[in-house]
């Protein structure tokens, strides 16, 4: 299968009175089409500024970015606004990334009128119906603001919206992290129902590890601003084999109390560093209970151990 | 088990512009002490105004309380006036809040916030409070807390400020603290500090904890008893056994297998639950989660069920289970 999406060494530093802001440092991936790439990682390790540097939000400090064999990132505007029918985008915050002084049917149609698509309004109004329903809401819901939808409703409409071009890939930054636990499970099975008649491929990103490994066909582990470790799902949460992600999934609290106080966990000590001037070497050395010399002084490359398998660390044979 | 605090029968409405909104509808529990008991639930379904009215924390107006009692230590709180109220507060009851980001005084230095409590309950000068403090952010694993106590809280980390709040909270020893989503806002790996500080706290100082939250799996490691609520009422009751084991109310069933489980396969789809909780302007005059039940039966709709008891722990209110359904089957 060709990957869709061909990401080799995206960076995007952010300059800061104190020096370069190392947001996202170097990360390369590939996304098969119609499968799902989980991202997940504590707040801060870059997910999304990766997710929104892959469809050109945010300008790239370096890095290539493919998608069908053209460099999104060499593109010039007009090409990217004809590109951009094929990338789109649901946000996290259903409340911000609605704009409330719109109808759901403008909202909707906004893409459709920036790609000049619907022919005249009637058009325009049954291709919106069209999506509204798609997403479980109906004709009524057309003519409403933003205010008068619950949360899980409004990420409907988030969603009828990035749907609206019939895109090929669509970058999902937390899109359930602001809802209820009930509505979650109706956005997730919502955006699986689409995923399987209509092929999308989805960037996932997530900080809510089982949501993740349940919704991802591949699992990609970040820790400031670079991959430690990506693999299959279940490979990933059965198998996991970067310090890291071992301690983050044995953080993960099991919603059963037999196995939960069972469990031993790996408890990380402090937060996450800065990452504003990092230094060379392993990103995780401060927090990680394996480091050597060598985690201090050089980076560790992000290599195949087993088939589809990548990790990062010096020492991924010695612990295993 | 002695009991701590016995919540009976507690309403709770708040007035508003467009009428009264029923919050808390006949909320009845115990607590024994060093238990713990865990509030679950949707946001808007009760949970926090239960907690918050313990402390008494809570606005009045619009808030009030419409009916029931609330025994601490045998003394009713409903009854207790302001300043009653203010030697109980952070003395025997406290509480820890959401946001460690927006619940400490931006404009403080951490070791005075602390210090506040202790002066305040104990009668110390502001040298010793600052010596408690330092002792207390010691122990709740807060480094070099000689150099903190002097800083700002722009300066701790998410995860450093929830282990202030949580040393203001234990700074008297109460005999409860109310935690309410106490690792909502902080990352998983956090998450698993400030659980393992408190579940250790709870072990040294043996008190009881009212953890509200809406992650079972925070549910599971720490409740020893849980309350499930919906729209205002209880809808479950029982041991953490009883709730993972064996749920019977429709509600609770469907919340635990709407997150997905280590064991489920791909192609298996996540139970939602359809449509929203209903509007508390206008209670239902039946069961409040008729309108997303798989099973509503007709007297669902006309009349509220009571509780039935399923063992000496184990409580559930739906028509269901009611002895007449079950005697139909």
């Amino acid at each position: 299968m060709e990957p869709i999406i061909r990401a080799k060494n995206i960076k995007k530093y952010f300059k800061v009175p104190s020096g370069n802001l190392l947001a996202v440092d170097d990360i390369s991936f590939d996304i098969f089409e119609g499968e799902t790439l989980g991202l997940v990682g504590e707040s801060g390790c870059g997910k999304s500024t990766a997710g929104r540097t892959v469809i050109r939000l945010y300008e790239p400090t370096g890095g290539e970015l493919f998608f069908k064999d053209k460099d999104v990132f060499k593109m010039n505007k007009r090409e990217l606004h004809d590109v951009r029918k094929d990338f789109q985008m649901i946000f996290q915050d259903p409340y911000a990334s609605l704009n409330p002084r719109m109808t759901v049917l403008d909202i909707v149609a906004e893409p459709l009128d920036v790609h000049g698509i619907p022919a005249n309004s009637k058009e325009r109004y049954e291709r919106v119906i069209q999506l509204l329903d798609r997403v479980g809401l109906s004709e009524e819901h057309a003519m409403r603001f933003p205010h008068e939808f619950s949360g899980g409703q409004r990420q409907r409409v988030g969603i009828a919206r990035s749907l609206a071009t019939e895109p090929k890939f669509i970058v999902c930054d937390e899109p359930i992290s602001a809802l209820d636990v009930s509505i979650q499970a109706q956005v997730v099975n919502l955006l699986q129902d689409l995923q399987d008649e209509m092929g999308l491929t989805y960037l996932f990103i997530a900080h809510d590890l089982s949501m993740v490994r349940y919704i991802s066909d591949r699992v990609a582990v970040m820790y400031l601003g670079k991959f430690m470790e990506l693999a299959e799902s279940e490979e990933l949460y059965n198998n996991p084999m970067h310090p890291y992600t071992k301690a983050l999934l044995s953080a993960i609290p099991v919603p059963d109390p037999a196995i939960q106080r069972a469990r031993k966990r790996i408890m990380l000590e402090g937060d996450v560093p800065s990452p504003i001037n990092v230094k060379p070497g392993c990103r995780f050395v401060e927090r990680c209970s394996y480091a050597k010399d060598i985690c201090r002084s050089e980076s560790p490359e992000f290599k195949e151990y087993s088939t589809g398998h990548f990790v990062a660390c010096h020492l991924t044979e010695e612990i295993n | 088990m002695s009991k701590l605090l016995e919540v009976k029968n507690l309403e709770i409405s708040f007035q508003t512009f467009f009428g009264e909104v029923e919050a808390v509808r006949d909320v009845s529990f115990t607590l024994g002490e060093k238990e713990t008991l865990a509030i679950v639930g949707e946001s808007g379904c009760g949970k926090t105004v239960t907690a918050s009215s313990i402390i008494k924390l809570l606005p009045q107006p619009p808030a009030f309380y419409k009916g029931g009692q609330i025994l601490f230590e045998g003394e009713d709180l409903v009854t207790k006036t302001e300043k009653e109220m203010q030697k109980i507060r952070g003395q025997k009851i406290s509480m820890v809040f959401q946001d460690p980001m927006t619940s400490l005084n931006p404009t403080m230095k951490v070791g005075k916030q602390i210090a506040e409590g202790i002066m305040k309950h104990q009668n110390m000068s502001y040298d010793e409070a600052k010596k408690r403090a330092i002792e207390i952010l010691d122990m709740v694993a807060v480094p070099e807390p000689e150099k903190r106590i002097n800083q700002y809280p722009h300066e701790f980390s998410g995860g450093m400020r929830q282990r202030v709040m949580i040393a203001i909270a234990m700074v008297s020893n109460p005999k409860l603290l109310i935690a309410d989503e106490p690792t909502t806002a902080l990352d998983v790996t956090v998450q698993a500090q400030i659980m393992d500080l408190m579940k250790r706290l709870k072990d040294n100082l043996n008190t009881a904890i009212i953890l509200i939250t809406h992650d079972l799996g925070v549910v599971a490691d720490m409740a020893d008893d849980i309350i499930v609520m919906y729209a205002g009422q209880i809808v479950e009751e029982g041991t953490a056994n009883d709730i993972f084991d064996n749920p019977i109310h429709p509600y609770t069933k469907k919340l635990l297998y709407s997150v997905p489980r280590p064991d489920m396969k791909k192609d298996e789809r996540l139970h939602s639950i359809e449509g929203s909780p209903p509007d508390l302007y206008i209670p239902p005059k039946g069961c409040s989660f008729f309108d997303r039940c798989d099973y509503a039966m007709n007297i669902c709709r006309e009349n509220n069920p009571q509780f039935t008891k399923h063992s000496d722990t184990h409580m559930s209110r739906c028509w269901l289970n009611q002895k007449q359904a079950k005697e139909g089957n």
